[in-house]
């Protein structure tokens, strides 16, 4: 290596002359001492406390070599030392520390990252009445103590790789090495591999990447909970976590997680069931309610019990337009609003919904521009697609929802029929990690439901689900 | 290519059979009137909204439009182009004829209501008893928040009270007139009041309504023609022979005194003995309901259970005979059967047959009181 100067001016070089990185020459005894870091990645404090006085220090030392005597009396956990200078840049930016000294071509690098994320707040998008508060945050290593807390097996491993080209962001594939399945694993990581793009900055842009169909239906669940990443963990599943991302994915992910909550595992297996029970109904309800209003109301009406077809057939008196494009508008209108009320600052959203409630609602009835049914309808429809977290997950639901909605219009109750049949081919035609999208009901693995749909007790649940790995499938002992 | 001719299969299908509710005259009652050799058909339209539409459910007003027509179906498509909207059959739950159809012979007019594939067959069958039966769909009833479902609530709530329950059911008239040896009844509608005073909105007004429907006794068919209607008695009996009583009250008189049963456990099993010999079974359960003047209930009770015993059993009786010779109309289905038993040899013979009846009454009880009211002196 050159001496220090010319290393300090290449470097600077290197940034542009970015004005954040810093650097400081200590000479002592003839020689230099170079020290550089970037002022906003790094914690000046850590620097001058712990580098600039141990290298002033340095004037004591007589006999020994300054760079070996610096590597060892530097205090800090996280030193090492290279020789390569293109990777110095990679660390500076990270927010380490460089020492490059006269009597030596290598550099030490000293971790003194500055504390720059928010720390460890409560899930907002994952809310959970009885779970653990706590959720991931943008720091990759708080993130992995989050999970490394919680299983202290050493069977936990991280495996890391760097993705992106100017970003270098890491990626870690966390498993439990005798629980994952190899093969995943391996999978997993070829696809990464393959991956050659400029910057990964949320774990979304690692989804497509993952999956090997595509599909508007997320095949891979994303979560900011530490204690869903574990049970999945447990459950043999792999989790990915990205660096500066609070958002893990889990994989392989199946249909049915979509309807389970990290919530469920800590319940009462009746309650859990039911609730479970419940979203599937919601999911149903979601999917198809705005289509079958509409298959009943222009080609089925003798479907509908006689009061309820009078009674809405005197409120769609006077409404001008047909009723599909009623639902339709007025599905767009409520989409809309959601789509601003996550969009906008929270002092603009109550004007949002104070719109939305009571000019849409109310005054497009009064001004019989809707029916009051399809505000029910809507309303509905809207409230159960509410009920699931991953926003991935509603939208490719939101656009089936309107998918059906269209086959009603042309063929009725038919229409849906034949379009749930496309629906369920295509659930079915999903596979990801050779797991198909919507085991443990197909393949069938009656094991593994005992906790899908349903839910036993807990004590009763002896079996990993196998359909996410076939090894070391005992989670619990006592059976016989 | 494919995809492309996917899509088109979707669009090309040109909604068949599409139609907004706005557009649909719902269709909740017909009535059937014959006049001068044609038929007068009257429907009665659920959802015409108010003038002063507020859009609440169950203030739809109701409409009756009426056509004549040599064929229903004439007379009803001159409906249609009196009606601004499509006339819709589906939910039609009440079809109301008038004495003269029934006289006509009732398959005639049957047809129409059979072969629409818009027409559900579970709907009731009503004949009126004197007027005319497009006066029955214009009666308004105060009760009822939907005016067009009035004649539908008025069975139904009657069902227990007056035993009509699936007698009334269109299915089941059309199901006994096709089968052998099987006579149908059809349960009637009475106007009390005037008719025209009836349709008008101060009908709503009073607390008295001048004008009300009510379900009266039943008809006789022999075949699909219309032979007699029977007595308020007689129905009771056709009722509990036919298994349809859910509730019965059946007053004798003891001693001079009348004594009022209300019985809600009945059963009744008709057997074939023979060829020639049929066998009644009556059971029934029942408390004492009223009794007007003191009897001491401990030591005549049982007086009291045989004196039921005979009065029943001798209703039974001069039903029967009734049946057998004077309206010939086997609406127990006697003949039907001894033809499921013996489809070889069957022939019509009601008047031959023997009918044994047994009635077996039994006193569960005498109600709250173990004595009767009076003054004590």
């Amino acid at each position: 290596m050159e001496n220090v100067n010319q290393i300090i001016e290449s470097l600077k070089q290197k940034y542009g002359n970015s004005k954040d990185l810093n650097s400081r020459i200590i000479k002592i005894k003839g020689k230099n001492i170079g020290i550089i870091f970037f002022e906003s990645s790094s914690s000046t404090s850590t620097i001058s406390d712990f580098i600039t006085k141990s290298v002033i220090t340095e004037k004591q030392n007589l006999f020994e070599s300054i760079f070996k005597n610096l590597e060892n009396k530097l205090w800090n956990c996280q030193l090492f030392t290279t020789d390569d200078i293109n990777e110095l840049p990679y660390y500076l930016s990270s927010g380490f520390t460089i020492i490059v000294t006269d009597d030596s071509n290598k550099a030490i690098i000293m971790e003194t990252r500055a504390d720059l994320d928010r720390g460890i707040t409560e899930a907002t998008s994952e809310p959970a009445l009885r779970s653990s508060k706590d959720s991931f945050t943008e720091s990759h290593s708080k993130n992995l103590g989050l999970i490394r807390k919680r299983i202290k097996d050493e069977n936990l491993w991280f495996d890391e790789v760097k993705i992106g080209r100017r970003t270098k962001s890491r990626i870690t594939i966390a498993y439990i090495n005798n629980i994952a399945d190899k093969n995943k694993i391996k999978m997993i990581k070829n696809r990464l591999k393959k991956i050659d793009i400029d910057g990964i900055l949320d774990s979304g842009n690692l989804r497509d990447y993952l999956t090997a169909q595509k599909s508007i239906l997320p095949q891979i669940k994303s979560s900011e909970r530490p204690d869903l990443a574990c049970q999945e963990l447990l459950n043999g599943k792999i989790i990915i976590l990205t660096e500066n991302c609070p958002f893990i994915l889990i994989l392989p992910t199946v249909f049915l997680d979509y309807i389970k909550s990290p919530e469920d595992e800590n319940q009462k297996w009746a309650n859990a069931t039911f609730t479970r029970l419940l979203r599937f109904c919601a999911l149903v309800i979601t999917l198809l309610t705005p289509a079958i209003y509409i298959a009943v109301a222009t080609y089925d009406q003798n479907t509908i019990p006689d009061k309820l077809l009078i009674s809405l057939a005197v409120q769609r008196e006077g409404v001008p337009f047909p009723t599909f494009f009623e639902i339709i508008i007025f599905m767009t209108v409520f989409e809309i609003l959601r789509e601003s009320d996550i969009r906008s600052p929270s002092n603009t959203s109550i004007a949002g919904s104070i719109v939305g409630a009571l000019v849409l609602g109310q005054a497009a009835v009064d001004a019989s521009v809707v029916s009051p049914i399809t505000i029910i309808v809507v309303a509905v429809t809207s409230i159960c697609s509410l009920i699931f977290q991953d926003s991935d997950f509603i939208n490719a639901i939101r656009l089936w929802r309107f998918l059906f909605i269209i086959s009603s219009c042309f063929l009725g109750i038919i229409g849906i029929l034949s379009f749930s049949l496309i629906f369920l081919t295509k659930l079915a035609s999903l596979e990801n990690l050779d797991t198909s999208f919507i085991s443990p009901l197909s393949p069938l693995d009656i094991e593994a439901n005992k906790n899908a749909i349903l839910k036993l007790e807990t004590p009763k649940l002896f079996k990993r689900p196998k359909y996410i790995s076939n090894i070391n499938t005992t989670r619990q002992g006592g059976k016989k | 290519m494919k995809k492309l001719l996917l899509i088109l299969v979707v669009f090309l299908t040109g909604c068949q059979g599409y139609s907004e509710l706005n557009k649909l005259a719902i269709v909740t009652a017909a009535g059937i009137d014959k006049k001068n050799g044609e038929y007068e058909v009257s429907v009665l339209i659920a959802n015409s909204p108010k003038i002063n539409s507020s859009n609440k459910e169950g203030e739809a007003k109701t409409t009756v439009y009426k056509a004549k027509g040599k064929t229903i179906s004439s007379a009803i498509r001159q409906i249609d182009l009196k009606s601004p909207k499509e006339l819709y059959f589906s939910h039609v739950n009440c079809i109301v004829i008038s004495k003269e159809i029934g006289k006509d012979g009732f398959l005639k007019v049957a047809d129409f209501f059979m072969r629409n594939p818009e027409t559900r067959n579970r709907f009731y069958l009503l004949q009126v008893d004197e007027k005319k039966a497009s006066d029955v769909l214009k009666i308004i009833s105060p009760l009822e928040s939907y005016p067009s479902q009035s004649i539908k609530t008025l069975i139904e709530s009657s069902q227990n009270a007056s035993n009509v329950g699936d007698t009334a059911s269109y299915s089941n008239f059309i199901g006994r007139i096709l089968e052998k040896g099987y006579d149908p009844i059809m349960t009637t509608v009475k106007i009390n009041g005037d008719e025209k005073k009836g349709g008008k909105q101060s009908n709503l007004e009073t607390t008295e309504p001048n004008t009300y429907l009510s379900v009266g006794p039943l008809a006789i068919y022999k075949n699909d023609k219309y032979i007699t209607t029977t007595t308020k008695e007689e129905t009771k009996v056709i009722q509990l022979l036919n298994n349809e009583t859910q509730e019965l009250t059946y007053n004798i008189k003891y001693k001079g005194k009348d004594i009022s049963f209300y019985s809600n456990m009945t059963k009744t099993k008709i057997k074939l003995k023979n060829k020639n010999h049929i066998k009644i079974t009556v059971n029934i359960k029942g408390d004492i309901y009223e009794i007007t003047k003191d009897i001491n209930l401990n030591k005549e009770i049982v007086k009291i259970n045989k004196a039921w015993k005979k009065s029943l059993k001798k209703n039974i009786k001069d039903l029967i005979t009734k049946i057998q010779f004077d309206w010939n109309s086997d609406i127990f289905g006697f003949e039907n059967m001894i033809y499921k038993k013996y489809p070889k040899s069957y022939k019509k013979n009601l008047k031959n047959l023997k009918v044994d009846i047994t009635v077996n009454t039994e006193i569960t009880g005498a109600g709250s009181l173990a004595k009767v009211i009076k003054e004590d002196k």
